[in-house]
């Protein structure tokens, strides 16, 4: 063992990080491939039907097959669309999904960027995700992805403002920006996750969460029976495989900060062996997983939502929800005795 | 290395804002303008501004551009139209650019900027938190600032609502706790009716 | 601490580059057989018409100014939050007359309809 750590020690720093990036870029995609067939199986099944199960055993090299079969499709650029700008829709698209797993931290140890500002950092990618919708809406020069692109742009909007506001809640209980201080803020079992004192706030983001990608009950950007796909109706191949793979690496993503922000991140629920004994990567991806199935539930039995009932939600419920938990956990802290619940 | 990537940042910077004048096309006008203001951020990192770093993004470029596209991108601008008044307005335009620059010019060289009274800020420890410190000044020393800017947001609320706001009599709305709060008694009347005669069929 | 960030502006440029590597190994790979119908834009077997990138309700703007103003609030609310401790009564009391002054601000908008959506 000990002349790996002396060669990896000799190696220049930049081609230390480069390493590590790879080691968290490399099986994000592959989970993000397996979430797409777990998508299809979980969906499959709840319909009492069995899904994909030809490709391979059980359908288990199905994401495979369809990484091959988008590779090998025809990337049409239509006619009508600003070239330039429909190719560098997708790449904005996949850059704030995939960089914003810089600041994750899997285990106590276990982070490639630590930096103070963490939460400030991945709110500042998430809102520029917006960008790679409606450029793609707007390049392709069509009505339907134009449609989608507007609808969505106004979506993510406003549920970034309740998902900021349910983020100051956590900061005013854990009193850091940084991914790992919050995380050991809620150490010492299940009972000091933050999910408990800011229950309301959590299911403000976790809502929040599935309206900001686009996904079922929120999926009018999409809409198949009404503008067919929405901002993407345009792109095939390859650039319709990036628009996957972001939307899927955002979902794992919201995913994962719903468990470090209110699920204890790499704490594990019982402060007592066995469970104790088990890794702190072990629990962080087990929660991230239970959150993950979450999004698939949900579209499998909500159905869709009406674009005026989506701004609803957003502005006139989530936005006087988190406002008045707030100031709740202010008042607590300062002027009653049962400051305690929210520190 | 902090003055490879200054010198980066500012180059893209500088690059990006021209490019902001001088493109055709206003969408890309305003992606490049996103760039610049990007490449702005990465520069105030640099100096360790941290919060104010990534509050740019956040706001600036998450927020404030989505705005900027919605405006260029919908309104068709035609740049054509707007290229014919160019060489009328150019002596006007470029009195203006003049004066600004000078007056930039007289700000920056005075002695208040050079590097001697205002020196580059030390650097931090890794555990050094730039939006506590900004936060311990913030809300105390500088409240009444601080209560200001609610008064200009309310302002701009104020103002956008009054300025964008298009009642459309003719519009129906549906609202949903009407719809839960109907009871029978506002959509059904029961009417009691004599029954009517039978008719005597053998007759 | 500008240490800390050397590997998030690493990570920035892998992330691109993924992108483009997507795209580019798309192009390289895939066939290039075009034809008029084909790059033609979507729009459900009908020859397009009019413009598509029509002009459209005002309330689209409206909702980007509101969420301008509300983006500015959470940015004062996150030193806010993590310096409250430390601020203690003084700078709750100081962010609550701030909130109370933009709540007034909300709740004309909501009086105004300016949330209606129809």
């Amino acid at each position: 063992m000990g002349w790996i750590m002396t060669t990896w020690d000799s190696l220049p720093l930049i081609l230390q990080l480069g390493i590590k990036i790879g080691f968290i870029v490399g099986p994000l995609i592959v989970a993000v491939a397996y979430y797409t067939l777990a998508e299809r199986k979980v969906i499959a099944y709840m319909h009492v039907r069995v899904g994909p199960n030809r490709v391979g055993p059980r359908g288990l090299l199905q994401p495979i097959a369809d990484v091959l079969k988008l590779m090998f499709k025809e990337m049409i650029i239509p006619s009508k669309s600003d070239k330039y700008l429909f190719l560098i829709a997708p790449v904005l698209a996949v850059t704030p999904a995939f960089a914003a797993w810089a600041v994750i931290p899997f285990s106590g140890t276990l982070v490639l960027a630590d930096i103070d500002a963490g939460l400030l950092y991945v709110l500042a990618l998430t809102s520029m995700s917006v960008y790679g919708v409606i450029i793609a809406g707007w390049a392709s020069n069509s009505k339907y992805a134009f449609l989608g692109a507007l609808r969505s742009a106004a979506q993510i909007v406003a549920y970034e403002i309740a998902m900021g506001f349910a983020l100051v809640g956590v900061l005013m209980v854990a009193g850091s920006l940084n991914l790992n201080t919050i995380i050991q803020a809620q150490s010492g079992g299940l009972h000091q996750w933050f999910f408990l004192p800011l229950f309301p706030l959590f299911l403000v983001y976790l809502i929040s969460g599935v309206a900001e990608t686009n996904r079922a009950p929120f999926d009018v950007a999409e809409g198949e029976s009404e503008i067919v796909a929405g901002f993407h109706v345009d792109y095939s191949g390859m650039g319709f495989a990036a628009f996957f793979l972001a939307e899927y690496a955002n979902m794992l993503m919201i995913s994962a900060l719903t468990v470090i922000l209110f699920l204890g991140g790499w704490n594990s629920p019982f402060d007592f062996p066995p469970f104790s004994w088990l890794p702190g990567v072990f629990w962080f991806l087990a929660k991230l997983s239970v959150v993950a199935f979450l999004f698939l539930w949900f579209r499998a039995t909500f159905p869709r939502y009406r674009y005026d009932q989506i701004m609803r939600l957003g502005w006139k419920v989530f936005i006087p929800v988190t406002l008045i938990w707030i100031a709740v956990i202010g008042a607590f802290k300062f002027f009653t005795p049962f400051g305690f619940i929210f520190s | 290395m902090e003055s490879i990537l200054f010198y980066l940042f500012a180059t893209v910077l500088v690059v990006s804002a021209a490019m902001v004048v001088t493109i055709r096309n206003p969408v890309k006008a305003a992606l490049f303008l996103v760039l610049s203001f990007f490449s702005a951020a990465c520069i105030w990192m640099t100096l360790e501004a941290e919060f104010l770093s990534i509050a740019l993004v956040l706001v600036y470029v998450g927020a404030v551009m989505v705005l900027f596209l919605f405006v260029v991108m919908m309104l068709d601008i035609d740049v054509e139209s707007m290229r014919e008044g160019f060489a009328r307005n150019l002596p006007v335009g470029a009195l203006v650019a003049g004066v600004m620059v000078v007056e930039f010019a007289v700000v920056m060289m005075s002695d208040r900027f050079d590097s001697q009274s205002l020196p580059r800020p030390a650097g931090h420890g890794p555990d050094y938190s730039n939006t506590k410190e900004l936060g311990l000044v913030l809300y105390t020393d500088y409240v009444f600032a601080f209560e200001v800017a609610g008064l200009i947001l309310l302002v701009a609320i104020v103002a956008a609502i009054v300025l964008t706001m298009r009642r459309r009599p003719n519009t129906r709305y549906q609202s949903p706790s009407e719809q839960v709060k109907v009871n029978k008694s506002e959509r059904l009347r029961i009417v009691s009716m004599p029954a009517e005669k039978r008719l005597d069929i053998d007759n | 601490m500008l240490a800390n960030y050397l590997p998030v502006l690493l990570f920035l440029i892998v992330a691109s580059g993924l992108g483009v590597v997507l795209l580019v190994a798309g192009k390289l790979l895939s066939p290039h057989r075009p034809n008029e119908q084909k790059l033609s834009p979507y729009e459900c077997g009908f020859e397009a018409f009019e413009d598509n990138r029509m002009k459209f309700d005002v309330r689209y703007y409206l909702v980007a100014i509101l969420f301008i103003i509300f983006d500015l609030e959470i940015a004062f609310l996150f030193p806010w939050a993590v310096a409250l401790d430390d601020i203690g009564i003084f700078g709750f009391l100081a962010m609550m007359i701030f909130l109370l002054v933009l709540v007034a601000g909300f709740i004309y908008e909501w009086m105004k309809g300016a949330l209606e959506w129809e």
